[in-house]
């Protein structure tokens, strides 16, 4: 299975460079790459750094703090991992837009409009720090509640203040997350493409997944899009290489249970007041999605046909996409799980991984010309490309779902396993599914919700009969047909929430088991 | 004395009830047996505010302990594992157990005394990440001697300890107990650790505890 996929990527690598060698450049087109790679850097870094401190403060924040509803709130942020950066985008534009709330809100108290520049750096950064803040937040508030509980006896016993005990007892488990978590930050923001598409406000603030888009899909620039897709790869792969130093972070969706010590009342009025900007700065754009959805557009779009087959062509692409990952991540993750043998490990694992190099425009024009050279249509080999891809492209994130768990039954119950002579479907059904299905329904769920929401991937492959909602909605925001676009996120954000709050659920109750 | 008189708790959705009355002396090792998973630990949490029993007492002299915070309590506590802050210095970790904003040269004078007193005189500026576990006891122990408080609860912490460091630890432990006044409370599911130590001894079954003669 290794194999396959590392064929797979070897492929599209070598459309690329086989491309880049035969196709002559497009004259009169002219791509500043110092531009593009700067513009992108910069506002991946202030994205990284930007999201790490809303996040330790969130965590911070969340870790503290007892109320009703927490497990909610908790919940809300780790969704952020599957909330299509579209539609935190559209949700902005809903609120900060010419037409959305504050503007309006503006008008009516003080008879004009505010100018708030929600087009270029700024909105991007917003966005990303929404997404990826909450992201952040979700991972270090695993690594406090994973404080060893006498660590925190003896701190409180000891009576340290707020600052010591973060400082002293927090500090040191969340530094070690860091460095891998902003390396993972700043490739997803490196490599974001919906919301820079819709907010980037013009060429100033292209970046190079958009720059690639622009250069296939505006410009016929196969040359061009071939040069920016090898930079992205090369700087992606650097930033992996980096990354591979530092602990991995673990993908985190569990409960978290509330700490039982409690700050000072100081510390506490601070950590509410993080608390809130955070529920509001992630939770109103997804609400105005919602509330916008709700609106004239709504009962219009679910009576056009068009819609229904994107919904269609969605729903079967997130399934087959979500299967597709889930065997391919439990092959790859039992088969890891089954030596100790670091080579094997790696050489196992490493195919899978890879694909973070290679984003999701990138993937789709590797794809692209793959199927172009091999004399196909791009349109008929369209629905297994988008598929495969959307599949290879969650794919790291199951590993580090299913890996750590799957590692942990080995390590523990191996030799049990061993000396009962289990092998086979009898282990996997006696011992593994039990203890890892709940695992397994969230890596279902992530799969789906990914691709449910994929614009990147999809956009190089979209015609008039293969749309997907994604594509559908940035379609009709393109033909400033803003309350069908607003109804179809709306639809689109419903879909994902129940996807991401219920797979799981079923899964995890299909196996109950305890590990 | 440390006196506990039918403290009442149960975990949340768990069957089991926890009914404990005990009594402690100071200069004394008080130690409690049990089974893994009788709830020795449970007692040493509800005597040092972790957990808030439903009904009971819990005195110290005369002095109701139950409304005083984990903070608040005249309890010090030591563990197994994690009874340091390993990223931080020993001397660090045995300065937490002043009183905050003590200026940085008295601090200094004492922590050096106290890890004379436990002989680790000049490993101050060690990490305790670097310390065996003995040096560590020994550091929590300091630690304990600056906090000054009456009340010592060790939760197994001998168990990570190989033989002849464990019997100088032990020994430590008795000798401070006993130049100290102070009251300690020793959990252990290990025989050697109790007869070496326990001054008085009870017995923790079916969320009870009994005195052993």
């Amino acid at each position: 299975m290794a194999l396959a996929i590392a064929g797979t990527i070897a492929l599209i690598l070598r459309a690329i460079l086989t491309t880049a060698a035969e196709v002559p450049p497009a004259t009169g087109h002219t791509v500043d790459l110092w531009h593009l790679v700067s513009m992108t850097a910069i506002q991946a870094g202030l994205t990284t750094v930007l999201s790490l401190f809303v996040g330790t403060a969130l965590a911070w924040a969340l870790n503290r703090l007892r109320f009703p509803g927490r497990d909610l709130i908790v919940g809300l942020f780790a969704s952020a991992i599957v909330t299509p950066g579209l539609i935190v985008a559209f949700g902005l534009l809903a609120i900060w837009g010419r037409a959305g709330w504050i503007n309006q809100t503006a008008l009516a108290l003080f008879g004009r409009p505010l100018e708030v520049p929600i087009f270029g750096l700024g909105g991007i950064l917003m966005a990303h720090v929404i997404l990826d803040g909450a992201f952040a937040a979700r991972i270090l508030l695993a690594r406090l509640d994973a404080i060893p509980a006498p660590r925190l006896k003896s701190g409180q016993s000891l009576g340290l203040s707020a600052l010591q005990r973060f400082t002293i007892i927090d500090w040191p488990m969340l530094a070690g997350a860091l460095p891998g978590l902003a390396a993972i930050i700043f490739l997803l923001a490196f490599t974001s493409f919906p919301i820079v598409l819709l907010l980037g406000g013009g060429p100033a603030n292209q970046t190079l997944e958009v720059a690639i888009y622009s250069a296939v899909r505006l410009d016929f620039d196969l040359a061009g899009a071939v040069q920016l897709a090898m930079v992205q790869i090369g700087i992606c792969a650097s930033v992996i290489l980096v990354a591979s130093i530092f602990a991995p972070v673990s993908a985190t969706t569990g409960r978290s249970p509330p700490s039982t010590w409690r700050d000072a009342i100081a510390a506490r009025v601070m950590q509410w007041m993080i608390l809130v900007l955070g529920i509001v700065g992630f939770g109103l754009p997804l609400l105005a999605t919602l509330i916008g959805g709700i609106g004239p557009g709504l009962a219009e779009v679910l009576t056009r046909e068009s819609f229904w087959r994107a919904l269609g062509t969605s729903v079967a692409l997130g399934v087959g996409s979500a299967a597709l990952t889930l065997i391919l991540a439990l092959v790859i993750a039992l088969g890891r799980a089954a030596t100790v043998a670091p080579y094997y490990r790696v050489s196992v694992g490493a195919p899978a991984y890879a694909y973070l190099a290679v984003p999701a425009v990138v993937i789709s024009l590797g794809f692209f010309l793959l199927v172009r050279n091999m004399g196909l249509m791009p349109s008929a080999a369209a629905p297994v490309v988008v598929l495969i891809a959307n599949a290879l492209l969650s794919l790291p994130f199951a590993l580090a779902t299913l890996g750590p768990p799957l590692d942990a039954i080995a390590l523990s119950r191996g030799k049990l396993i061993r000396s009962l002579g289990l092998e086979g479907w009898t282990q996997w059904g006696a011992v593994e599914w039990p203890l890892v299905g709940r695992d397994a329904g969230v890596v279902v769920a992530l799969a789906f919700c990914f691709s449910l929401g994929d614009l990147g991937v999809i956009a190089l492959f979209g015609t008039e009969d293969f749309t997907t909602l994604p594509l559908l909605m940035y379609r009709a925001l393109g033909a400033y047909r803003s309350n069908d676009a607003a109804a179809i996120a709306a639809l689109m954000l419903a879909l994902t929430i129940a996807a991401f709050v219920l797979l799981p659920k079923l899964f995890g109750g299909l196996t109950d088991a305890r590990r | 004395m440390l006196g506990a008189d039918r403290l009442a708790y149960s975990y949340p959705g768990a069957d089991r009830r926890y009914d404990l009355s005990f009594s402690a002396l100071p200069g004394e090792v008080t130690a409690v047996s049990g089974q893994s998973g009788a709830g020795k630990s449970t007692l040493l949490d509800l005597v040092a505010g972790f957990l808030a029993p439903a009904s009971g007492s819990l005195t110290l002299d005369g002095r109701d302990l139950l409304p005083l915070p984990p903070e608040g309590r005249p309890v010090s506590i030591q563990f197994q594992t994690d009874t340091l802050f390993d990223h931080l210095t020993a001397a660090r970790n045995v300065a937490l157990g002043l009183p905050h904003h003590t200026p940085a040269a008295a601090a200094r004078g004492q922590v050096e005394a106290a890890l004379a007193e436990v002989g680790l005189a000049g490993m101050g500026p060690q990490r305790a990440a670097t310390l065996s576990g003995g040096e560590k006891q020994r550091v929590a122990l300091a630690r304990t001697l600056l906090r000054n408080r009456p009340v010592l609860l060790l939760d197994e912490p001998f168990s990570a300890l190989d033989d002849e460091t464990r019997g100088t630890v032990r020994e430590l432990v008795r000798q401070l107990t006993v130049q100290h006044g102070w009251i300690t409370i020793l959990v252990s599911h290990h025989v050697d650790d109790i007869a070496a130590l326990a001054t008085r001894r009870y017995h923790l079954q079916d969320g009870r505890l009994t005195r052993v003669p």
